[in-house]
């Protein structure tokens, strides 16, 4: 993905067992801190069909 | 019919009059091919090419078209009502279009403007254009269209048809809106000499070296031809790809499609081809086609002999050779089309004892 | 690679003669210039009409999915580790396969070497490291290493991983190749530049699937691109769907994927599909050590979990 143009940022992999309410809470936060530092996403998007 | 000349000086100045009354399309080079694209103000087509990678069919049925728009919006008066999707269908004009591939364009329209049914978006769409054909001078060693019921001058689905002559261009004008294009052009130096018409078209039909035999396909037998035993060999290399269909001037299927995004949604159609495993489908699940040699059967029985024994217009293939240069494992519709063409039932029984 | 044609036909009339196989697939000359067509011969009669030469740059192992048929195939070095992917993924049966394998010097490019010379290509002839190229009105003689399509190039396997015989001696293997750089190019990327040039790159993409076709790893009975329901991504000619196809099909080739070069060798509008591929297979080697389809004794990197495979991606 990020070799195709997605930032970096954008995409996060995390591992959080249901047991692990804190580090839930943790992920979503700087996963949420870290995309909204990055403004709206424009490259993946798809509004309405573009065809002729 | 009418021939006109054109200085080539002044060929220029005519496109930039008639591009104030035309939508202008003609080919450009992209990459390393040529592709049929609408001209920006001043663009010249370019003329100096052979046959583009895809047909210019796209034009009057783009590979995704929308047809139809609505809402999915409860609070909208007009939710859930299928409206017409607003296009352009003001004048158009596409220059540079080849006799083989303007054939093409009256094979579709046998089936886009049928007694009984019309496609109404390819009919304003093809009712709009005008249709200025470059005679082809420089065939390719694939292009078989003298043997199809075509040619390098055919002057068929065409309003204006132009070859080239040194400095200048030759232009006969075939139709009405032809004139009307003619006029807006400035094109007006009227020449009598249709002798260079004749001999150009004599020279270029020459060059065509490849050629088909189509004969028997009309006398042979449906049936026996379905049950021929060279499918599964003809079929073998093929993988199913869309390049043929999609290259190809004279194939017309397509496959109807909803998008939605949000509240609106658009139906599409998005051309479809017989070599896809799910053309086709029933919603049962059953598919008419479920095999790789039926599907490659359907492709060659329809442009050589359901259509053939339809339309009685000859086959539906206009011999540009696009399928044949594009194949990826080489599949070539001459060769088919010898074997069906020389296929004899009596022979097959025979071999089987 | 030359000799290789005459005893092809030897070992495959053998082969049909003594009843060990019922089928061979290979190759027939095509009917324009760099072009074979793959084909099947079952009796001996049609032998003669398999051929070898630079042009047979299809992957074979595509035909053998699924078949019944005892079958003997002619497989180069990238054929014989589709084979050895088709065996691990249950597509085919090692006993069911006769492989003859053949020493690559590599394939030819047809849209390259169309590039290099004026005019349209009437006839090609080539000798072991030369290919002579004909047009109506010049004649061009080229040192085969320079016309080779990229994969050939790159190619550290020209030797079959696997097989029951050989044509000829094993060629020899092409050592020390960079072979990433371009990947590395395109890595070193702004963010918004690869955006960019992968949306220069498909611009021309008409989803003719030609790609996913050629291609011996594509195999599911539906593709996800045509599902419908689910409609798992827009069917139109729109550019995000166009992107989608190629890189989720891309993804469904990692760890698995050769480089074989068939789904550019294919691609009607010559898209090089494979720096997608190939930043997959780059990273299957990097991080898991793994290069697709060379052992039928070990299980793929994506199939199995091992303590010591690479896990910082993961916060």
């Amino acid at each position: 993905m990020e070799m195709m143009g997605i930032e970096r940022d954008r995409l996060h992999m995390s591992w959080v067992s249901s047991a692990e309410a804190t580090k839930f809470i943790d992920v979503v936060t700087q996963v949420t801190e870290a995309v909204r530092a990055l403004g709206p996403n424009t490259r993946f998007v798809k509004q309405q069909a573009k065809v002729a | 019919m009418t021939l006109v000349t054109i200085d080539k000086k002044d060929w220029l100045k005519g496109l930039t009059a008639a591009a104030e009354s035309y939508r202008l399309f003609g080919p450009v080079k992209e990459k390393d091919w040529h592709q049929f694209e609408e001209l920006d103000k001043g663009e010249m087509p370019d003329l100096n090419m052979v046959n583009t990678r895809l047909s210019p069919k796209a034009l009057l049925f783009p590979q995704s078209e929308d047809m139809l728009e609505y809402s999915l919006d409860e609070t909208r008066d007009d939710h859930h009502i299928m409206k017409e999707v607003r296009k352009d269908y003001s004048p158009r004009a596409v220059v540079g279009i080849r006799p083989c591939d303007a054939k093409a364009t009256q094979l579709i329209k046998l089936n886009f403007d049928a007694p009984d049914i019309k496609d109404p978006y390819w009919l304003k769409a093809y009712e709009a254009t005008t249709f200025i054909g470059m005679a082809c001078d420089t065939p390719l060693s694939t292009c078989f269209c003298t043997s199809t019921g075509c040619g390098p001058y055919h002057e068929e689905g065409l309003d204006v048809l132009v070859m080239e002559q040194n400095d200048a261009y030759l232009a006969k004008i075939l139709t009405d809106k032809g004139q009307v294009f003619a006029d807006a052009s400035g094109w007006a130096t009227t020449s009598d000499d249709a002798a260079t018409f004749e001999a150009g078209k004599k020279a270029a039909e020459d060059r065509i070296v490849s050629k088909i035999e189509t004969d028997n396909l009309a006398d042979t037998d449906l049936l026996e031809l379905h049950g021929a035993p060279f499918w599964d060999d003809v079929a073998f290399a093929c993988i199913n790809c869309g390049t043929c269909t999609f290259s190809c001037p004279t194939c017309w299927c397509f496959d109807i499609q909803d998008e939605v995004n949000g509240k609106s949604g658009v139906r599409m159609k998005n051309w479809d081809s017989c070599m896809f495993p799910i053309f086709t489908v029933h919603t049962t699940g059953h598919n008419p086609r479920d095999t790789k040699t039926q599907r490659v059967r359907q492709r060659f029985m329809h442009k050589l002999k359901y259509f053939v024994d339809k339309y009685h217009t000859g086959i539906m293939c206009v011999g540009c050779g696009r399928c044949v240069r594009q194949c990826p494992v080489n599949i070539d519709i001459r060769r088919v089309c010898e074997l069906m063409n020389s296929f004899n039932p009596t022979d097959a029984c025979a071999s089987q004892g | 690679m030359l000799g290789y044609t005459e005893k092809m036909r030897g070992i495959a009339s053998r082969l049909l003669k003594d009843c060990s196989v019922e089928m061979v697939i290979g190759f027939r000359k095509g009917s324009m210039p760099m072009m074979n067509e793959p084909c099947f011969v079952t009796t001996i009669e049609d032998v003669p009409s398999l051929i070898w030469d630079s042009n047979c740059g299809i992957n074979l192992a595509n035909y053998l999915t699924n078949r019944k048929e005892k079958i003997a195939v002619f497989a180069k070095g990238c054929d014989s580790r589709n084979i050895v992917n088709h065996i691990i993924e249950n597509k085919i049966k090692r006993d069911q396969v006769h492989i003859v394998g053949v020493p690559c010097t590599g394939m030819i490019d047809k849209r390259k070497i169309a590039g290099m010379v004026k005019g349209e290509i009437l006839e090609v002839s080539e000798t072991d490291d030369t290919i002579k190229v004909k047009t109506a009105d010049s004649e061009t003689l080229f040192e085969k290493t320079e016309v080779l399509q990229q994969n050939c190039t790159l190619c550290i396997h020209r030797n079959p991983v696997i097989h029951d015989e050989m044509v000829a001696d094993p060629v020899e293997e092409q050592t020390s190749l960079d072979r990433y750089a371009d990947i590395q190019k395109i890595e070193e990327m702004e963010s918004e530049d690869k955006w960019q040039f992968f949306e220069d790159l498909l611009s021309p993409c008409i989803r003719c699937y030609a790609c996913r076709n050629a291609c011996p790893l594509c195999y599911c009975p539906t593709c996800f691109v045509d599902e419908s329901k689910p409609q798992w991504m827009g069917k139109g000619q729109d550019p995000i769907d166009v992107r989608t196809f190629h890189f989720l099909r891309a993804y469904h080739c990692a760890g698995r994927c050769t480089d074989c070069g068939a789904c550019e060798r294919a691609c009607p509008v010559g898209i090089n599909m494979r720096l997608l591929t190939r930043k997959l297979e780059k990273d299957c080697q990097e991080q898991f050590g793994w290069e697709a389809g060379l052992s039928l004794d070990q299980r793929p990197a994506l199939d199995v979990y091992q303590t010591n495979d690479p896990g910082t991606f993961i916060k």
